[in-house]
């Protein structure tokens, strides 16, 4: 058995290939550590505010569950229908022995000096599990804050849908706008076993200074469906991530949606690498990219057909509406064997004289025709959402305040 | 009918790109007739529309137009869209993620009145319009439409109807439609004639035809008919040219009928 203790301090200086280095002896551990708490009447005002701006409602009667972690090591849950399982990973760790079988499975521990962070100084996460043919309609939500300044948040969260089950999860990750220098690091790892399902949403709303490191990976088995929906329409100091999925079983699926409008001088590099390993899996790319303000944004995609019979797209749409913002898109295919078939489209535009026109010409001001436009750019719909959580994206979408004009 | 002025154009001289497309066109549109304006390709027939709404890339050099007693040529699209001045585009961009029945149904007149009153803002709730809306779709044979972003991948002939449908939702006083029947079937022309009679028999709309088609102005019984040509009104006559035009095609029938 690997010991991952060993190989993550092999890794702990390992510079990540893309993203800006971050040095992460800035930031300091929590003064005073909380304790696991199921009890949602501690949540603060404040801190409910923060939840609803990513789409996080704790009072919310439409929901499977409840995830909250406040910094480092302040933690509520609860499963309200007790269909889906929802711990936070230390104690699932504890609770399940095969819990290591998947711990740093999906993720290597020693790919970069982050995924070391995490696993030599673990704040907690979540552990959450649909169990075999469990369909769980309602979301379960999840809301990871970081609230104090100067701090570092570790995290690690583990996902596993049995065998023919259904889940769909809401990730809202949040800061204070104007947060002193703080850092989030976050693994995910995805298990989606034969036939399940899974719908992960995410939400990140960050203060300008706040660094941002997510590492995740899924793996989908025969006939399981990943669909993985990922927006961010706030300020961040610097965020980088790329996540992978592998399609390991035959006809699995996966779709990847990423809506990033950025501001102020944040940068953002996000990308989207789908892995297609067996007979009939497809794979879909798409990222909506909107450059504001002096926001710097790297839309990344890859496809990787390494199995005659798989078909995936790519799809990366920028619009630029700054002459200080930069945009790039960085398309990759590769096909490993014949019979492959992959395809991208990348496209970088700025708003349309001739589009103003047309809205003005209906009766809607310079400006509504410009927010119409943008607001519609963002638009995507993504297959098999619950309304509930198209309502989450559709409103995240609404509070963006569209600047720059 | 009364003879009301409502749209005068004065001796209009419009440029795009610095080149000179109209060179002095007068032309006086009265409350609630029927116009066609006329002409072979190139001529300046959209440049008046566009000039008409105000698109920023068409600038009135010399001349004048007055909507209502009052010149326009300094107001916005927009102002002049809530003045009650509505096109009917004849290639309208497409506008990716915005649902045609969501955006008739803000911009209709109705929902706009409501919003006003609400500090300006639209509320583009669909509920809330659904009879006029569902009608409207249904009458113009465009349900498939409903819930497809604007004009993205719409055929020539759903296009002219998706048009005509917002300009109808606008419920202006002056309706300018550029060549609301090109590229439609038999069916469509007849049902897009349909309408535009309907809207004449109203008696509320001014209209402003840009077309080559003499059956829809017949049937509209348009009440005057201007040829242009080369950026100047050459013809000023009614509808009982448009049969020898028809026949002559516009060189010849110029040619015979000069008004230079
Ligand atoms: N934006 C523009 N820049 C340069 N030339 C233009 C522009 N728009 C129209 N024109 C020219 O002006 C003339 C009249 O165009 P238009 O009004 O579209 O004609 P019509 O509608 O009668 O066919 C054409 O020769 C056309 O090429
Ligand atoms: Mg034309």
């Amino acid at each position: 058995m690997k010991n991952n203790k060993e190989l993550a301090i092999k890794a702990k200086d390992k510079k990540s290939p893309i993203g800006e280095d971050i040095d992460l002896d800035v930031f300091k551990s929590e003064d005073r550590k909380a304790s696991s708490k199921r009890s949602m009447e501690q949540i603060a005002a404040e801190e409910r505010r923060l939840m609803e701006n990513v789409g996080v409602n704790p009072d919310e009667k439409k929901t499977a569950g409840l995830y909250v972690q406040i910094d480092q090591s302040k933690v509520f849950y609860n499963s309200l229908n007790q269909k889906a399982e929802i711990l936070p990973i230390k104690d699932a760790i504890k609770k399940y022995e095969w819990l290591k079988d998947y711990y740093w499975n999906a993720v290597n521990v020693d790919t970069d000096k982050y995924t070391s962070a995490v696993e030599l100084e673990l704040h907690n996460g979540y552990f959450i599990r649909a169990g075999e043919g469990q369909k769980i309609r309602e979301p379960v939500q999840a809301c990871l804050m970081l609230k104090t300044g100067n701090i570092k948040q570790n995290i690690h969260n583990i996902i596993i849908v049995e065998e023919n089950a259904e889940l769909h999860l809401v990730t809202g990750c949040v800061s204070p706008s104007i947060l002193e220098p703080a850092l989030h690091l976050g693994i995910t790892e995805f298990y989606i076993k034969k036939n399940a399902k899974l719908t992960f949403t995410m939400i990140h709303r960050w203060g300008k200074r706040t660094l941002v490191r997510p590492r995740s990976a899924a793996i989908v088995e025969e006939g399981g469906v990943f669909i993985n929906n990922y927006i961010i329409l706030s300020d961040v100091g610097n965020l980088q991530t790329y996540p992978t999925v592998y399609l390991k079983g035959e006809n699995s699926k996966a779709e990847l949606y990423t809506v990033i409008y950025g501001t102020g001088k944040s940068i953002y590099d996000v990308g989207g690498r789908i892995i297609l390993e067996a007979e009939g899996t497809k794979g879909k790319v798409v990222s909506r990219t909107i450059g504001a303000d002096e926001s710097i944004i790297y839309a990344r995609g890859q496809l990787i057909g390494k199995h005659s019979g798989c078909r995936a797209h790519l799809e990366c749409n920028g619009l630029l509406l700054s002459d200080k913002s930069r945009l790039t898109a960085i398309p990759e295919l590769e096909a490993e064997t014949t019979g492959v078939e992959l395809s991208h489209e990348a496209t970088i535009g700025k708003i349309e004289q001739e589009q103003l026109t047309y809205l003005m010409s209906r009766g809607l001001s310079e400006e509504e025709a410009n927010s119409l436009i943008v607001r519609g750019f963002m638009t995507i719909n993504v297959p098999d959402l619950p309304a509930t959580l198209q309502k989450t994206v559709d409103d995240a979408i609404k509070l963006t305040k569209l600047t720059g004009f | 009918m009364s003879s009301e002025k409502i749209l005068s154009l004065i001796d209009l001289h419009v440029n795009a790109d610095n080149t000179p497309i109209l060179k002095g066109i007068s032309i006086e549109f009265e409350k609630n007739r029927v116009y066609a304006i006329v002409g072979p390709n190139g001529s300046g027939k959209s440049t008046i529309a566009k000039a008409i709404m105000g698109f920023p890339d068409y600038k009135v050099t010399r001349g004048d137009i007055l909507y209502k007693g009052e010149s326009i040529i300094n107001k916005t699209i927009t102002e002049r869209a809530r003045m009650g001045i509505a096109l009917a585009f004849q290639n309208p961009p497409v506008i990716k993620g915005v649902k045609l029945d969501k955006f008739i149904c803000r911009i209709c007149r109705d929902c706009r009145r409501i919003s006003d009153n609400r500090s300006g803002r639209h509320l583009g709730e669909i509920d809330k319009c659904t009879p006029d809306l569902t009608e409207g779709f249904k009458k113009l044979l465009i349900e498939n439409l409903k819930n497809r972003d604007i004009n993205d991948g719409f055929s020539g002939g759903e296009i002219r109807r998706s048009e005509l449908f917002q300009v109808i939702s606008l419920k202006p006083e002056v309706m300018i439609l550029d060549e609301p029947d090109s590229g439609l079937d038999y069916d469509s022309l007849k049902l897009v004639g349909r309408t535009l009679k309907e809207i004449r028999n109203s008696g509320k709309t001014t209209m402003i035809i840009i077309t080559h088609s003499r059956y829809i102005l017949e049937y509209l019984e348009a009440d005057k008919v201007f040829i242009i040509e080369k950026g100047k009104k050459v013809f000023d006559g009614d509808k009982t040219i448009l049969p020898q035009l028809e026949e002559l095609g516009y060189k010849e029938f110029l040619n015979r009928n000069k008004l230079r």
